[in-house]
Order: C-alpha cells, then sequence, then structure tokens
C-alpha cells in the first residue's frame, strides 16, 4: 500500500548532525608506508639522474631540483596527515557514511537496501596491525562503490554482520 | 520452416553453417589483415614472398578455408539448445563440451540482429543477456524470423504468467516511426567535429599501419612540394588551410549523414502493454525491447540546431546492459511532443512543471576561470605556429570562452519533486536527465577548499547505470536535498530493478 504522507523537510534525519567516527589512528602507519615507497621512488630517480642525466642544466641546478622534489615529498606528508583526520565513518539503521578528504571533502552515503555484497580484505601490513577494509558494493557506476579503510579488525567483523544480516533481510 | 516445440533440442536453421563459417573467415582474414597486405605488396615487387610461389600461397588459403569450414559444420552439429520448464539450455563446443543453463527469471534481455549476411540469407540472430559480465551473453547465430519472435516470447515467460502476456501482445501500436526526411536533418545536425576525429583517427591508424609502403610512394615529399610552394606567403597558407577545413566539413558531414542513416534506418518504436520495442538499422537490424521497471535514467539531447528542426534524442539507460549494447537504447529524431509522451510512458507520474533551481553564481565565475586558464594555455602552441600574430586568436578564443560560460550556465539547472529528479546541463547540447528518486543507489556530497569558504557544494548522484551531479548549489540546500532523497529511498523500500 502506498501512503503519500507530507513530508516535513525539518523533521528529516539530518545529516549534519551525525557523529562521524575517525577511523583507526593505526592505519596512518599503512599510510606512512605506502608514501614512503613513493618518495624513495622519486628521489632514488633524482639521485639515479645525476649519474645518467649529462646536461649541463640539470647538473648545475642539481641542489635545487631535488630540494624541490623533497619539499614536495614534505608537503604531499604533511596534507596526507591532516587528510587522514578528515577520514570518518558512521552506521546508521539505514544507511552507511563515509566521510574523506582535505582540499575536496566528500561524504558518501549508501542505503543498505541498496548494498550488493560486502567484502573484507586485509593486506599483510593490515594484518599486523589488525585492521581490514571494507567495500561495500552497489549495482551503480563503479564510483559509487563505498571503501572503508582501517577499521579495527573487531570492528570491521561487527559492521560486516551487521550489514550482511540487513542486506539479508531486505531480500 | 518454423520451429514450434521447443522441449526437444534442436539446432539453429542449417543456414547457420553459413554465418558461422563466414563469421570465422572474417575473423581470421581480419587478423591476418596486415600479413595480406604484405603478401600482395611483396608479391607485386619481387612476385615471391617468402620463397613461397604464389600457387603454393593460394593452396594455402584454400586449405585454411576448408579447415574453417569444417569447423563450422561441427559448431553447428555441436550447438543444440532447447526449454525445460522455466529453464533454457544450451550445449556447445566439438572438443569441450559446454553446456549452460539459464533460469528464464535471470535473462535481463533478449535481442534480434540482422546482419548484412543473415538479411540476404533471411536469417536473424537472437542474442540472450544475462546480468554479470560480458561473456554471459549467448548468441544463437541463425534462426528464422518466425522462430526468433516465438522463442524470445516463450524465453519471456514463465509458465505462470503465461496466459496474461499472450493476451497482452495484441494490442501492438506504432508509437513513432522515422521519416528519411528527419533522419536526415538528424544527420546534418550532427557534431561533426566527432565524426571529423573518427576519420582522422581512422586515417593516422591506417597510415601508421602502412608507412613503409607510403615512403616508398614519396607521399610526405610531394605533399611538403605541394604545400612549400609559397609557404612566406600567409595568404596562401589561409587558403590551403581553408580549403582544407572545408573539405574536411564536407566529408564529415557526408559521413555523419552516411553513420545516421545505417544505424537508424526504418527506426521504430512500438508500444505493447507493458513493454516498448525499438526496430531499427540498415545492414544491422536490431529489435530491441525495453522493460520499465529496467530503466534507471532518461536522457533527452538536443541542440540549438536540432530544436529548431524540432528533433530530439531520447537514451535510455538501462540496469545491466553492457556498454556496447547501451549506445543502441537511443530513439533519434523525435518530435517534442513524441519525447514527452514516450517519458510519460515510461516514467507514469512524471510531471514538468515543478520550480526549477539553479547553481549559485559562483558556478559561472569557476566556469570563467577555467575557460581563461585553457585560453592562457593555448596560446603557448599559438605562439609556435602562429608568430608575433598569435594574440589574434585571443579574440575568438574569448569570445568562445564567453559563449560556454553563457549557455553552459543558462543551461544548467535542477527540478526536484515527489518521485523524480530531474537534470539539465550542456554547453551546445541541450541536455536533461530523469530518474526515479528511489532508484538511487548512492548519495555524494562534494566540497573543495574554495566551495567551504562560499559555503558551497556540489552532490553526485549514482542510479545503477549513471551518475549525475548537481553542479555548485548553497551548501544548506544540498544537504537538504541529501537528506530528503535519503529518506525517499530509505523509508520506502521500494526495489530499484
Amino acid at each position: 500500500m502506498f501512503i503519500n504522507q507530507q513530508v516535513e523537510i525539518e523533521t528529516l534525519p539530518k545529516l549534519s548532525t551525525i557523529d562521524l567516527k575517525p577511523i583507526s589512528g593505526q592505519y596512518f602507519k599503512i599510510v606512512i608506508f605506502n608514501k614512503l615507497i613513493i618518495y624513495s621512488l622519486f628521489i632514488g630517480l633524482v639521485i639515479a639522474g645525476k649519474f645518467i642525466v649529462q646536461k649541463d642544466f640539470f647538473q648545475t641546478n642539481y641542489t635545487i631540483i631535488i630540494g624541490v622534489v623533497i619539499l614536495c615529498c614534505l608537503i604531499n606528508f604533511v596534507l596526507a596527515r591532516l587528510a587522514f583526520k578528515k577520514r570518518k565513518y558512521a552506521i546508521r539503521n539505514k544507511d552507511v557514511i563515509y566521510s574523506k578528504g582535505l582540499i575536496v571533502n566528500s561524504i558518501t552515503t549508501v542505503p543498505i537496501s541498496r548494498i550488493q555484497h560486502i567484502e573484507e580484505s586485509r593486506s599483510w601490513l593490515a594484518r599486523q596491525l589488525h585492521l581490514a577494509t571494507l567495500k561495500i558494493f552497489t549495482a551503480g557506476e563503479s564510483g559509487s562503490d563505498l571503501k572503508i579503510d582501517g577499521l579495527p579488525l573487531e570492528e570491521a567483523r561487527q559492521i560486516n554482520d551487521f550489514l550482511s544480516n540487513k542486506v539479508n533481510e531486505n531480500n | 520452416m518454423k520451429i514450434t516445440d521447443f522441449s526437444q533440442p534442436i539446432r539453429q536453421s542449417s543456414k547457420g553453417i553459413i554465418i558461422i563459417f563466414a563469421f570465422n573467415a572474417y575473423k581470421f582474414f581480419k587478423r591476418f589483415f596486415v600479413l595480406f597486405i604484405a603478401f600482395g605488396v611483396s608479391l607485386a615487387r619481387k612476385k615471391t614472398f617468402a620463397s613461397l610461389t604464389p600457387q603454393t600461397i593460394i593452396l594455402i588459403i584454400i586449405g585454411v578455408l576448408i579447415i574453417i569450414l569444417i569447423i563450422a559444420i561441427l559448431k553447428y552439429l555441436n550447438f543444440k539448445f532447447y526449454l525445460s520448464n522455466d529453464d533454457f539450455h544450451l550445449s556447445t563446443g566439438i572438443l569441450n563440451k559446454d553446456n549452460t543453463i539459464i533460469p528464464k527469471s535471470k535473462i535481463q534481455n533478449v535481442y534480434i540482429k540482422q546482419n548484412f549476411l543473415q538479411q540476404i540469407i533471411n536469417v536473424v540472430s537472437l542474442n540472450i543477456e544475462t546480468a554479470g559480465d560480458e561473456k554471459s551473453e549467448i548468441e544463437i547465430k541463425a534462426l528464422d524470423k518466425a522462430t526468433a519472435l516465438l522463442l524470445k516470447e516463450e524465453l519471456f515467460t514463465t509458465s505462470n504468467i503465461r496466459s496474461e502476456e499472450i493476451e497482452t501482445n495484441a494490442n501492438v501500436r506504432v508509437f513513432f516511426k522515422v521519416s528519411p526526411k528527419r533522419l536526415l536533418l538528424e544527420g546534418i545536425s550532427q557534431n561533426h567535429f566527432r565524426s571529423f576525429i573518427i576519420i582522422a583517427s581512422f586515417v593516422f591508424g591506417f597510415y601508421y599501419e602502412f608507412k613503409d609502403y607510403f615512403r616508398e610512394l614519396k607521399l610526405k615529399q610531394r605533399l611538403e612540394d605541394f604545400i612549400t610552394i609559397d609557404g612566406d606567403n600567409i595568404v596562401n597558407f589561409l587558403i590551403i588551410n581553408t580549403l582544407f577545413i572545408i573539405v574536411a566539413i564536407i566529408v564529415s558531414l557526408f559521413f555523419s549523414v552516411v553513420k545516421t542513416f545505417i544505424t537508424n534506418y526504418n527506426l521504430e518504436v512500438l508500444e505493447h502493454n507493458t513493454k516498448i520495442e525499438i526496430n531499427k538499422g540498415l545492414f544491422n537490424k536490431l529489435s530491441l525491447s525495453l522493460t520499465p521497471n529496467r530503466i534507471q535514467n532518461l536522457i533527452i539531447k538536443t541542440n540549438r540546431l536540432k530544436a529548431y528542426f524540432g528533433l530530439y534524442t531520447l537514451s535510455v539507460k538501462q540496469a545491466m546492459v553492457q556498454a556496447k549494447q547501451q549506445k543502441n537504447y537511443k530513439i533519434v529524431a523525435m518530435e517534442k511532443a513524441q519525447t514527452k509522451n514516450l517519458v510519460l510512458k515510461i516514467f507514469k507520474s512524471y510531471n514538468e512543471d515543478v520550480k526549477a533551481h539553479k547553481p549559485k553564481k559562483y558556478y559561472k565565475y569557476i566556469l570563467a576561470y577555467r575557460a581563461l586558464l585553457l585560453t592562457c594555455i593555448l596560446n603557448i602552441p599559438a605562439f609556435f605556429l602562429f608568430g608575433n600574430k598569435f594574440w589574434l586568436i585571443n579574440i575568438v578564443l574569448v569570445f568562445t570562452c564567453f559563449l560556454y560560460v553563457t549557455f553552459k550556465y543558462r543551461k544548467a539547472y535542477y527540478k526536484i519533486d515527489e518521485e523524480y529528479v530531474t537534470v539539465g546541463r550542456g554547453y551546445i547540447d541541450t541536455i536533461t536527465e530523469i530518474f526515479e528518486i528511489h532508484k538511487i543507489q548512492s548519495i555524494e556530497l562534494k566540497q573543495n577548499l574554495f566551495q567551504k569558504r562560499k559555503n558551497i557544494a556540489s552532490l553526485n548522484i549514482a542510479t545503477a547505470s549513471e551518475e549525475t551531479t548537481i553542479p555548485y548549489i548553497d551548501k544548506t540546500d544540498a544537504m537538504l536535498i541529501y537528506d530528503y532523497l535519503l529518506f525517499k529511498v530509505e523509508s520506502q523500500d521500494r526495489d530499484w530493478m
């Protein structure tokens, strides 16, 4: 039966009143690890360049070039640290919310009734730190899938169970 | 011969051998196309190829063709299908036997196709699409049309609703049929730039493949001679360029018109009681059916020229349809009223007269900044191309930027009512996207640092086939919409498919 009740916009559950929960601080270690690999790759390339590239311009300004690369890495690192604090999530009775990003902040919500399946994945590092990543898939475009990194393992399991139960109920 | 009993394993029409043979031979020759060209060229020059005489090579080719024919016959003999209860069974494979069973309820789409060869020998192919990846598609390559139609009907009717369904099929109404004149107009008013890019990439690709042979023809030198007759003279340079542009436009125009005719020849939209059917195509005849509950987004497109001719294109985006097939669900050259009627047919309670809201003025500034940045960047190559006169192109560029910003902003709006979201956008094209609120899969609110200072945000709303953006609206409005849409989705408990 279809009931067409009037909607009072003011009384709707509000996004702004939700307490979003930060992800585990442990996960920052994984972020650092991944970043370090990329930084060392870049800096390594520049160092290797000193022995390979024969151009005068490159050789005379070498200190400046390597300085700029290191500075870029440092800025990137600071931004990553600040952005890390923005990674937050919340599970409501009817939907899952995930928010991230410092320069471009986004809040994504997936209604539980639209979830197709849930995947829990753990990299080697995450296993050492007792963390897990939850991937929530919808039928939508690939962009509409939700990925929550760095959840404490125990919590990830609980969320997974809770959502799975809800999804199965709906079917 | 019309087959009416699908309960016993049957083969496709024996003409299928020809189709399978032609298809495999085509695939084979396409793969070794370059080799054949090389063979032809070296034969013309040295009378031999890889120390083989022409006779041997012809024998080899004939041998290969015979092998392909044998494979085709074996494939035909081993291709059997039948219906039992509510399942479709298919067994294929010469050495590796494959048995596929598809429950009727899992069939997403059945469409009938007829390519040029199939038209000649008067058979059609029937494609069965299921949800899932691209490999899950089944194609029966040769059936006579009556059998195919019957099988299609059988596949769509599960045993319990059979009687009902047959009744409704009696009620077929031609909703829309395109006239050649409208198709011609549609072809002319297409985006020729796209056609030009297709032709250009084809020519370059061809040139790249046969670079060596072209080099022998000394084409480049001749071309250079031709261009540098009076290289210093800017007038000459301009004339040659204008000529080139005119030729390019004419070729693109011709290409667009021919392409439109080939893909949309005899386009018609049929209306059954529950389903809508699209038929079209000249060489590749297609018959597609739309099921309203699978439709996710409707996109109406027109541009200034097309609107003047009264030409509107409606694309229907369905869930679980492959990208390749997706572009076929497009109905071109409709009149405005017809588009409206079709939208109403699919979205029953759609109402156009809802208050439209516009993005914030700030959106205009951002568009202007972006366009001007691009203009600045474009000045660099212009400097190298035209020397000191480079600033002249800025007159054109700034004018284009101005038009871009004005039109893009003018065409952007959004409407939200009880059941539907409508979003308008476009620069050259005028695009209207419509979708039902209960088919939303996820909502994202996006805000960058600059937007944050102005309290502005963008919304991305995804359905199962499309992501729609409502750009640069007031953040409080965005939050309200966010909450409202979520409430609608979560409180209704309606299925998205």
